[in-house]
C-alpha cells in the first residue's frame, strides 16, 4: 500500500514536559488510522504538528514527499485539519463559513460551487445553513466543522476527537460520515480516547501514552495479540503491563 | 491575492457587528443632540438679552447707560419701583433674570467723585452656560461706561491731554516671531486661531490610533476565544497574510469608526465653540508668518499619522498574539492606550522643549508621539523634526512587524500568554 503520510522520531517537549518521546507511524492513502490513549498522552500534540500548527523538536515528518518542516505550505494545500476545541466565525453564516473555507482551496469559480455543494451536504444542516453560527448548538457547530474538513476532499484528514462532547446520535452521524468519505479515497488520521468509536472506524491503530507509542496493528490484530474481546480492554492490558514494566 | 482577498473580507464582515453599527450610530445621534442644545443655549446667550432696570437716578448719565445696553443687545425693561426691595421681590415673582439699579444720585456722586455703586442682580434658576454669562456681559458694559467717563471728565479737567495717555503713559506693540519671519499681532489671537485650525488633529489622531488597535487587538483575541485560529494556521495562506489582512481591516474599519465619531464631535463641539478670532482678524499675521496648512503639510501629516497608525497596529498585533480571550486583549489594550494617552496630553499642555530631558527623551522614545507634534512643527516650520519622526516611526513599525511576523510563523502565536503580567506556556 502506498504511504503518504511518514512520522519518524517524533519528539517535542513543553519546557521541561516530554509531549513525545520519539514516535513512528506510517498512514497508508485511503485508510483511518487512529491514535489512541488517555488525556495527555501526546496524541493532540502529535497531530498538531503534523497539521504544521506546532514545530518538532526531533524528527521528521514526510507528506506526499514534502518535508513538513521545510514545505509546510505544500501540506497544508493537501491536509485538512479538525483541532478538537474548534470552532467557527459566529458572525458568519453556515453557508457563508464554508465558503470563505472552501475559497482558500478551490482553484475556480466551479470548484468553489462543488466544494460548497459537498459542504452543504456532509454537514446535513439544510436551512440552517442560512443562519448566523452564533446561533448553532454545538453538535451543529461540530458537524459544519466536519463538513468544512472533508468538503475539500483532501488527501489527509486530521481528526482530533471528532465527536468530542457530542451526544450519541450526533456522534453516530459523525462517524458514518467519516466513514463514508474514506471510500472516496481520502485518508483520516484521527485520534480519541473513546476506544468504541475507534473500532468502529479504523482500520489501524496506534496506542500511545506517556509520549511514547506501545502498539500499533488492525484492531483485530490487537485482540488477538492481547486475547481480548474489545480494544479497550487492549489498551488496559497494554498500559496496565506498561506500567508494571 | 484571491486568498488574501477572501480573507481580508471575512476579517471586515466579522468586525462590522450590528453592535459596532448600533454603537457608532447612538454616539452620532447623541452628539449630534448635545451639540444642538448647547448651540442653542449658546444662541439664547448671544442673542436678544433682556435686563430689568431700575433707574431711580433718572439722569443723563444713567440714559447714558441704557442706550450702551440697548447697543449691546439688550432688551431693556423699565421697573416702576420705589426702591430697589420691590423690584427684587418683582424680580423673584416675575423670574427675571438681571436687574440693574441704578441708585438715586448717582450722576451727582459721579461728579463729585464720591461715585455711588450700581447694583446687578442675577437670578440663579440653574448653574447652565447661560446664567453665568448675562452677569458677565453687565460687567463688561460697565466697564466700557467706566472707561467713557473717566475720558469724559479727564478732558474737561485737562482738555490739552489726550485721556487715554493719561491713563495708559506707557504703550507697546506685540510682535511675533516664527523662524525668519516677524509679524505684528497679538499671540493670544494667533494662538487661538491656530488652536481653532489644529485642535481636531490629535482628537482624530488619538481616536483613530486606540480605536484601531483595539479593532485589530479584538480580531486576534476573538479568533483564540471562539477557537478559530488554529483552523485559520492550518490553511493553505502566508501567515503573513493573516496578520496583514487582520491589520488592514481592523484599521479600516477603526478609521471609518473613528471618522463617523469624529463627526458627532464636530457636532458636539460646534455648540461651544465661540470666541475665538477668525480669519479676517488674524488673517494678515497668519499669513506673514507662513502659519498656513500648505499641501506640503497635509502630506507630511498624512504620512506621520499613517506610520503611526501602522505602529498602533503591529503593537495591537502582538498584544493580541499575547491574549487568551477577549478579556485578557481589552487588559493588553492598556498599555498601547496609555502610550498614545501620554503623547496626546503632554502636547495639548505642555511644551515640549520645557520637558526635563529624562521625559523628553521618554516622550520621544515613543513613536505616538510624532503625529501629535507634527502639525505644530510643520506650522513652525521645523521640518527635520517631521522627518525624523517618520524615520522612527518607519523603523519602529518594521520591528514591530518583524516581530509580530515572527510570532505567527511560530509555535509561539498559540503557545504564548498573557497572564496577569506573566508570560505562561502552555
Amino acid at each position: 500500500m502506498d504511504v503518504i503520510l511518514r512520522v519518524k522520531n517524533l519528539k517535542k517537549s513543553y519546557g521541561k514536559i516530554f509531549a513525545l518521546k520519539g514516535i513512528d507511524f506510517d498512514v497508508f492513502k485511503g485508510e483511518i488510522f487512529a491514535l489512541i490513549g488517555p488525556n495527555g498522552a501526546g496524541k493532540s500534540t502529535a497531530l498538531r504538528i503534523i497539521a504544521t500548527l506546532l514545530s518538532a523538536d526531533e524528527g521528521t515528518i514526510e507528506f506526499m514527499g514534502y518535508d513538513a518542516r521545510r514545505e509546510p505550505e505544500r501540506v497544508r494545500e493537501n491536509i485538512s485539519y479538525l483541532p478538537e476545541e474548534a470552532g467557527a466565525y459566529r458572525n458568519l453564516t453556515g453557508i457563508d463559513y464554508l465558503r470563505f473555507m472552501a475559497n482558500f482551496y478551490a482553484r475556480d469559480e466551479r470548484e468553489l460551487e462543488e466544494f460548497v455543494k459537498r459542504g452543504e451536504e456532509i454537514s446535513g444542516l439544510g436551512v440552517r445553513l442560512k443562519d448566523k453560527v452564533g446561533s448553532y448548538s454545538k453538535g451543529m457547530v461540530r458537524k459544519l466543522l466536519l463538513a468544512r474538513t472533508l468538503m475539500i476532499k483532501p488527501k489527509l484528514a486530521i481528526l482530533d476527537e471528532p465527536t468530542s462532547g457530542l451526544d450519541v446520535i450526533n456522534s453516530l452521524e459523525i462517524r458514518e460520515i467519516i466513514k463514508d468519505f474514506v471510500k472516496e479515497g481520502v485518508s483520516v488520521l484521527l485520534s480519541s480516547h473513546n476506544m468504541l468509536e475507534i473500532e468502529f472506524l479504523s482500520d489501524r491503530v496506534a496506542i500511545i501514552d506517556n509520549g511514547r507509542i506501545l502498539e500499533t496493528g488492525t484492531p483485530e490484530e490487537l485482540k488477538d495479540k492481547y486475547s481480548s474481546k474489545n480494544l479497550e480492554e487492549v489498551f488496559r492490558r497494554i498500559v496496565t503491563y506498561e506500567k508494571v514494566s | 491575492m484571491k486568498k488574501f482577498l477572501n480573507l481580508l473580507k471575512k476579517e471586515i464582515k466579522e468586525l462590522v457587528t450590528f453592535q459596532l453599527i448600533a454603537s457608532l450610530l447612538f454616539t452620532l445621534v447623541l452628539f449630534y443632540f448635545i451639540g444642538n442644545i448647547a448651540r442653542s443655549e449658546m444662541g439664547k446667550v448671544q442673542g436678544v438679552k433682556h435686563i430689568s432696570v431700575l433707574d431711580l437716578d433718572q439722569s443723563d448719565l444713567s440714559g447714558e447707560i441704557l442706550r450702551n445696553l440697548a447697543f449691546a443687545n439688550f432688551k431693556i425693561d423699565l421697573l416702576e419701583a420705589n426702591n430697589k426691595e420691590i423690584a427684587i421681590e418683582k424680580m423673584r415673582r416675575q423670574n427675571i433674570p438681571l436687574l440693574l439699579v441704578i441708585p438715586d444720585g448717582f450722576a451727582g456722586s459721579v461728579s463729585s467723585f464720591r461715585p455711588k455703586e450700581i447694583e446687578t442682580y442675577v437670578l440663579v434658576r440653574s448653574f447652565s452656560m447661560g446664567s453665568s454669562i448675562n452677569s458677565e456681559l453687565v460687567n463688561q458694559i460697565i466697564v466700557s461706561i467706566n472707561s467713557y467717563l473717566s475720558d469724559s471728565i479727564l478732558k474737561n479737567k485737562i482738555p490739552d491731554i489726550n485721556p487715554s495717555v493719561l491713563k495708559n503713559p506707557i504703550k507697546n506693540k506685540s510682535f511675533i516671531l516664527v523662524k525668519d519671519k516677524i509679524a505684528e499681532g497679538s499671540i493670544r489671537d494667533v494662538n487661538n486661531f491656530v488652536t481653532s485650525q489644529t485642535i481636531f488633529i490629535p482628537i482624530i489622531l488619538m481616536m483613530i490610533l486606540v480605536y484601531s488597535s483595539q479593532m485589530v487587538l479584538s480580531a486576534i483575541a476573538m479568533e483564540k476565544q471562539d477557537k478559530t485560529l488554529e483552523t485559520l494556521l492550518t490553511v493553505p495562506i502566508s501567515r503573513n497574510h493573516i496578520v496583514i489582512a487582520k491589520m488592514l481591516a481592523s484599521g479600516l474599519i477603526g478609521l471609518i469608526s473613528a471618522g463617523i465619531y469624529m463627526v458627532g464631535f464636530r457636532f458636539y463641539m460646534g455648540g461651544f465653540m465661540g470666541n475665538i478670532p477668525t480669519e479676517g482678524q488674524v488673517g494678515d499675521v497668519i499669513e506673514k508668518l507662513g502659519l498656513r496648512f500648505t499641501p506640503n503639510t497635509y502630506i507630511f501629516l498624512g504620512i506621520s499619522l499613517f506610520l503611526a497608525i501602522l505602529c498602533a497596529l503591529a503593537l495591537a498585533t502582538i498584544l493580541g498574539v499575547l491574549s487568551e480571550d477577549l478579556k485578557s486583549a481589552q487588559s493588553a489594550s492598556f498599555p498601547l492606550v496609555f502610550l498614545v494617552l501620554i503623547p496626546y496630553f503632554l502636547t495639548m499642555l505642555s511644551d515640549m522643549n520645557t520637558l526635563s530631558l529624562p521625559l523628553k527623551i521618554i516622550v520621544l522614545a515613543i513613536p505616538f508621539t510624532y503625529p501629535f507634534l507634527s502639525a505644530q512643527n510643520l506650522m513652525l516650520g521645523n521640518y527635520s523634526m517631521v522627518l525624523y519622526g517618520i524615520l522612527y516611526m518607519l523603523v519602529v513599525f518594521m520591528v514591530l512587524v518583524f516581530i509580530a511576523g515572527r510570532i505567527f510563523s511560530t509555535d509561539k502565536v498559540l503557545t504564548m500568554k498573557l497572564r496577569f503580567g506573566r508570560r505562561v506556556i502552555r
